[in-house]
């Protein structure tokens, strides 16, 4: 055979392969299975009850290791978790959870109405947000399978204040019901168990084997769905400082680090095998106004410092993921209004207009108090971009800067000489209206506000959606109109990652860690 | 001997009590509320009312401070409002870290520090006086939080010689142990070598030019035997005064550096007590500082009478 033939028969018998390649499709690669998971936090953990916490680095852990009746799905609507099905009677008085079978807690009991029972009422004597379930009658449980709320009024929303991720009701087991705020045993139904936990210094969550998937489910769903675990553990590490954080990613220490400020984030992009991610929407910014202090209390001066306030200005001097939104939920979710309403308080950037409107008010160059605090530099930034933005329209600004305690404490509790203040909202972009209710009359201070309350009664009220929107529409009107709060935008954060690490969500929440393996 | 150190300890006890009063009567002047922080910020005012009812701190301040200290004739320090732990068990887990972080840092100070500043004591009013004494300088100028972000970069990042972060226990492993650990001692130890060779030096210039000196080396003892033995026993005292402040100023200086490196210290835990309001954890490591610096400053008395015999206690 010639070289020309030997090679013909060559470059064919290579074709043939190649085309048998092709027709076959690319391979499926199994994700991974084992490994450890160092993920660079902020800070550890105060506590994991889930009943009392708030702070994302409680969070983190307890989705992971708890999982409630009911939980947000991709879209932010409501999903069966513990629960296979959720029905409401006609009249919104009762809610019928029929329970999944053989799904078992860490200490291997199997899930009961009782034990969900038990964590409702606990839930009621220790949580801060137990104001939501204060509409209970009663609680029955006919069967192991079956729990029923009785309540005592319609209640349209209950399904939503239910799947809130924060101050979650997670279900724990029914020997933990008498047990203090903090002083729970760590024991959930969820894909991980607790493992090791030193305070100030990491904490590990082991895959559970005993874990009980919805199978129901096609695969993963926010919070929800079919989480299947595929990593043998997550240890956590805590690490205060951005630099040490990212220092970690680069040296291969850890595989994700957490709250990477977006000044830095190039550190981690010029190293190829790692990678930022973008996750957004995870707030809300807003400027707080007091209007139980000072010249805020008046109205009209309100709407004038509203005005003067340049929305691109601060997002552009803060940096990280910002987006305008002049309303008080995310897109993507059932309240957010779009287009259908006008926003006339939103970045109207005219201090001339502020001018005049304060002027109209009464303002006589009082000093208007703006309180920031130096833990968090986009807060800083902010107040001094809108310091700024106060004195072209001739106001007469102080900033004063104390520590995140005191700030908190003093918009909280509507303590402290303050009238212009800044903080971040989450969840409750996503959860609506019956999750802003409490932080729209506390942090501002809103007293005697007729139409705002007529508002929220009406909103309670409505067993329709597009009615309930309405009422929103209101409320809005109400606090963003009357700057009760000025909305500054919608923001994110950015995580560092090693992109040997696969299977992260696209869904904006907390840490979601199953579905994730290690290449 | 002893009734020297009875005396030391009883001064110390109303000090140390004074301070751990004042203490707890600044963080009250402090704003801020520990019930919003363990509610959270975003809690309803009425849960954050309960908390504050279940911690006891809606009861007069004067009843907070009598109740403390009446727990604490009982040597009971409290128990942090945050961590729920009690305050002896979350110093008790944090002491090993600061105390290996500390210590490795002064084992590194004492011999260097010395060592140096006799050097350029010796070689005074020379290039190696002029390097030694600028090179101290830098040391005790350069901020720690600064030079400690760069060395991580430089040693971890790039370099890769140490651990960006994360303490190993000794007895886990005393090879990572001291691996998680010689990169933060380091730059503990800047400032301090700087100051020591500063003092050592200061102190070996006053007794070599006495007149023992000249008569050691007339008498044609060696260099060595003159200068390290005669000359530096007499420079002790000042090395050993300096050595007490270091040690106290290296107990303060572990703050940054634990919270740069991530060291699960006692640091650590007394920042994140302050920023949140954790009264009763904030009290009871200051009482624990107080008798700490107590116990260094006799230890510091005690070594006098083993540099100096002339220097008794009656």
């Amino acid at each position: 055979m010639s070289n020309q033939t030997w090679l013909s028969w060559r470059a064919g018998a290579i074709g043939l392969v190649a085309a048998a390649l092709w027709a076959a499709g690319p391979a499926q690669a199994e994700p991974k299975k084992g490994g450890t998971l160092v993920y660079a936090s902020v800070s550890g953990p105060g506590t994991l009850d889930p009943h009392v916490s708030s702070s994302a680095v409680e969070l983190e852990v307890i989705h992971n290791v708890f999982e409630g009746l009911v939980a947000l799905d991709n879209q932010n609507a409501t999903k069966p978790m513990l629960a296979s099905k959720a029905t409401a009677s006609a009249d919104a008085k009762t809610y019928s959870f029929t329970l999944r079978r053989g799904v078992k807690f860490h200490n291997g009991d199997e899930l009961t109405s009782a034990d969900v029972r038990a964590s409702f009422e606990r839930y009621q004597r220790v949580s801060p947000n137990a104001s939501n379930l204060s509409g209970v009658e009663r609680y029955d449980t006919p069967d192991p399978q079956t729990f029923i709320i009785r309540l005592k009024e319609p209640n349209v929303v209950l399904l939503d204040v239910l799947k809130s991720p924060i101050f979650p009701l997670m279900i724990l087991p029914a020997a933990q019901k008498d047990k203090p705020a903090r002083g729970i045993d760590v024991v959930g139904t969820g894909p991980y168990s607790l493992g090791e936990w030193v305070k100030d210094s990491h904490l590990v969550i082991k895959r559970f084997d005993g874990y009980v998937a919805d199978t129901s489910a096609a695969g993963r769903d926010g919070y929800a769905g079919r989480k299947t675990v595929h990593l043998d553990a997550v240890r956590f590490r805590f690490m205060p400082e951005a630099t040490t954080r990212i220092a970690a990613l680069q040296t291969g220490e850890a595989h994700l680090a957490g709250s990477i400020p977006s000044e830095l984030r190039a550190r981690i992009e010029e190293k190829n095998t790692l990678a930022i991610r973008e996750v957004f929407p995870v707030g809300g910014s807003y400027v707080i106004v007091n209007s139980q202090f000072g010249v805020t209390a008046n109205l009209g001066i309100r709407q004038a410092i509203a005005a003067a306030i340049n929305i691109g200005e601060i997002t552009e001097a803060t940096g990280g993921i910002n987006k305008p939104n002049p309303w008080m939920s995310f897109p993507n979710t059932p309240y957010y209004l779009g287009n259908s309403a006008p926003t006339p308080w939103y970045d109207q950037k005219n201090p001339a207009k502020a001018k005049e409107m304060a002027k109209k008010a009464g303002y006589k160059n009082e000093k208007i108090i703006i309180e920031t605090n130096s833990n968090y530099q986009w807060m800083r930034t902010t107040m001094l971009v809108v310091a700024e933005q106060l004195k072209e329209a001739g106001f007469n600004v102080e900033v004063k800067v104390v520590d995140w305690t005191t700030n908190a404490a003093h918009m909280q509790q509507g303590t402290g000489e303050w009238n212009l203040s800044t903080t971040l909202f989450g969840p409750d972009h996503i959860l609506g209206p019956q999750q802003w209710r409490p932080l729209v009359y506390a942090f501002p201070s809103i007293k005697g506000n007729d139409a705002l309350d007529a508002a929220y009664k009406s909103f309670f009220a409505e067993p329709e959606l597009e009615k309930r929107r309405g009422a929103w529409l209101k409320i809005q009107q109400q606090v963003l109109g009357n700057a009760y709060m000025i909305k500054i935008a919608d923001s994110g954060r950015l995580t560092g990652y090693a992109k040997r690490l696969k299977g992260q969500s696209d869904y904006a929440g907390m840490l979601q860690l199953w579905d994730l393996h290690l290449e | 001997m002893n009734r020297l150190i009875a005396y030391k300890i009883a001064q110390a006890v109303p000090v140390v009590l004074l301070v751990s009063v004042l203490a707890f009567l600044l963080m009250l002047l402090l704003p801020g509320d520990p019930a919003v922080v363990i509610a959270g910020e975003q809690a309803s005012p009425e849960a954050i009312a309960a908390v504050r009812r279940s911690l006891g701190l809606d009861r007069p301040v004067l009843a907070q401070l009598g109740l403390w200290l009446g727990h604490l004739a009982q040597g009971d320090f409290g128990s942090s409002l945050v961590l729920n732990q009690t305050v002896l068990s979350a110093v008790a887990e944090r002491l090993p870290v600061t105390l290996s972080l500390t210590g490795l840092s002064l084992a590194i100070t004492l011999p260097v520090g010395i060592a140096i500043g006799a050097i350029a004591a010796y070689h005074r009013q020379t290039w190696v006086d002029s390097l030694v004494m600028s090179a101290a300088l830098v040391g005790v100028s350069i901020p720690a939080f600064w030079i400690a972000i760069l060395a991580v970069i430089l040693f971890c990042v790039i370099l890769g010689w140490f651990p960006s972060s994360g303490y190993v226990p000794l007895l886990q492993d005393p090879a990572l142990w001291l691996q998680s650990l010689v990169l933060p001692a380091g730059i503990l130890s800047l400032f301090q070598i700087g100051f020591l060779a500063r003092m050592t030096r200061s102190a070996m210039l006053d007794v070599l030019s006495q007149d023992f000196i000249r008569t050691a080396r007339a008498k044609g003892l060696s260099e060595w035997v003159t200068v390290g033995k005669h000359a530096f026993r007499n420079a002790l005292i000042l090395v050993i005064t300096a050595t007490g402040i270091l040690l106290s100023a290296a107990i303060g200086g572990s703050v940054v550096i634990e919270q740069v490196f991530a060291l699960p210290g006692i640091g650590r835990l007394v920042v994140q007590a302050i920023l949140a309001r954790d009264y009763p954890l904030v009290q009871g490591v200051m009482l624990i500082y107080g008798f700490t610096f107590v116990a260094i400053n006799l230890t510091v008395d005690l070594a006098y009478t083993y540099a100096d015999p002339r220097v008794r206690y009656d």
